[in-house]
């Protein structure tokens, strides 16, 4: 029989909700962004998010049934993530899943956002195990084996700041507007890699850190300034990309000698930085191991890859209760 | 005829189930996280008396001031349960629903940490002027004086004043906030 399942996505500031089948076709997808309110403010805004959420939640509701031509009553099960994110925003997320739940008798599943970016990638490809596993978001930069759906051994993981926060935290010394992600790639294209950064942690572990390189760029945008002295903005964003994305080249590669696996997914919202997917291209390449980065549409936050990570847990039975609530942590293993 | 009544906007969490006006049904809730009681309170309403979500008429919900999160909880579950199964919606403030209690002229009050949301409201029970939030420092030197809503919701009154009064549409159902968020301030 084949399995619909209503995917919910609150956690930041997209107001999120898909239709997808069988944990792979996506029969409607709606996703309403916040993104042009934030920029405002130069960053996610916690309380209008949740705002947000609560004013688009129905109309995303009608949205998605509306572009899946179906019907609440035609599905298996609802899906919503409950972690990690803004408690406030996922929480809107959460109370309308458990209200369709108990409206409609569905069983509901909570759903990781992490697990999600991962599952986004069986959308469009099929993952096989056991696998390497690259998180790189605002709040999460992790390496993982994935030996099954749902078994995950750690690794490493960021020391302290996350890729995303630290992309975040150069756009904004620099002075572009947010989401500085996207910002700082576009324009490190123009750049050449004239500064000289500090590399991350060079020990042998596969441990990540950021802060050391957010702060070395902090202190030379302010020293250069002290000196009367511009920035060249595109060679800054240029040679912080190359030293922080060569630290996860670097991990991944010993990952990859190390444990003989042959399969690589990337996951999480720094994942659609083109730099990342040609680097990582080439270390797939040089191993001969497939790699799987889901396209941009799936990069970002969306209900279609919570449906899709859901539809495994569908299969087990491993249903939530009516007491689920947000958490802003969300660990994997 | 049934109504279901939700009022999560504060520490006490409050749900109701009224039959043709008349309360059958009441829990309120003292303690906890309201996210992680709600539905199950609900769900435990409604099957005590044998009813479906599809069998309410209408949701009378406390859309605020309060608690920003706690108010959210009720509104997006009457949204959802509105929009879905054509329940009609029709939110209240608690301020005004602890009106329904006097029979003149008075402003109301609600205190939070730092300060009070307040409203005035006429003998008929209809908001003058607009919902306020007053600091500590303003509410001292307000003009006006200030009746703090000690008393429990009368829920049948509450339903009596929304009888006649038309549904709203569940996309434009949003909580009353009152407060603005501080990088709105100025």
């Amino acid at each position: 029989m084949d399995v619909y399942i209503l995917a919910i996505e609150s956690s930041c500031d997209e107001t999120s909700m898909a239709i997808v089948k069988n944990g792979k076709e996506i029969i409607g997808l709606s996703i309403a962004t916040q993104i042009d309110t934030h920029a405002l403010y130069g960053g996610v805004v916690p309380e209008i998010a949740s705002r947000m959420h609560t004013e688009a939640i129905t109309l995303v509701l009608e949205d998605v049934l509306k572009k899946a031509k179906m019907k609440i009553e035609d599905m298996q099960a609802i899906a919503v993530t409950y972690a990690p994110g803004l408690t406030g925003s996922l929480m809107v997320g959460i109370e309308a899943a458990k209200t369709l739940a108990l409206i409609y008798h569905k069983p509901l599943i909570a759903v990781n956002h992490l697990i999600g970016h991962i599952f986004a990638n069986n959308i469009e490809d099929k993952m096989e195990y056991p696998m390497i596993s690259l998180i790189v978001s605002g709040g999460h930069t992790e390496l993982l084996i994935m030996e099954d759906d749902y078994t995950f051994k750690k690794l490493g993981e960021t020391l302290d700041d996350a890729i995303g926060e630290c992309y975040d935290k150069v756009a904004r010394v620099v002075g572009l507007k947010y989401p500085g992600g996207p910002n700082v790639e576009k324009l490190a294209k123009e750049g050449k890699h004239t500064y000289n950064l500090p590399q991350p942690v060079l020990d042998d572990t596969y441990n990540f850190s950021y802060s050391g390189l957010k702060s070395a760029i902090i202190n030379l945008v302010h020293n250069e300034t002290q000196r009367g002295r511009e920035i060249n903005k595109a060679d800054l964003a240029r040679s912080f990309q190359d030293v922080a994305i060569d630290e996860l080249v670097r991990k991944v590669d010993k990952a990859f000698r190390e444990t003989n696996i042959k399969r690589l997914v990337v996951a999480g919202g720094v994942s659609a930085n083109n730099y990342l997917k040609e680097e990582m291209q080439k270390l797939c390449d040089k191993y001969g191991a497939k790699l799987l980065i889901p396209r941009l549409l799936y990069c970002t936050d969306n209900a279609a890859m919570i449906g899709a990570a859901a539809y495994p847990l569908y299969l087990k039975g491993e249903f939530a209760d009516f007491s689920l609530n947000a958490s802003s942590n969300g660990d994997l293993c | 005829m049934y109504t279901l009544y939700i009022d999560s906007h504060f520490n006490n969490l409050v749900i109701a189930l009224l039959k043709d006006g008349k309360i059958k049904e009441e829990k309120i809730i003292e303690s906890g996280k309201h996210s992680e009681i709600i539905i199950n309170l609900i769900k435990e309403v409604l099957e005590d008396n044998k009813l479906e979500v599809a069998d309410l008429k209408e949701i009378i919900v406390i859309n605020g001031p309060g608690s920003f999160t706690g108010v959210r909880i009720g509104v997006v579950i009457a949204k959802i349960m509105g929009y879905t199964k054509n329940i009609l919606l029709k939110p209240i403030s608690f301020l005004q629903a602890a009106s329904l209690d006097y029979d003149k002229n008075i402003t109301l009050g609600i205190e939070d940490r730092n300060g009070v949301f307040i409203g005035s409201f006429n003998q008929e029970h209809e908001l003058v002027g607009d919902y306020k939030y007053l600091n500590n420092k303003e509410k001292d030197s307000y003009k006006e004086k200030i009746v703090i809503v000690e008393n429990k919701i009368k829920i049948e009154k509450v339903w009596e004043f929304l009888k006649d009064k038309p549904p709203i549409n569940p996309h434009e159902l949003t909580p009353l906030y009152v407060k603005k968020i501080e990088v709105q301030n100025g």
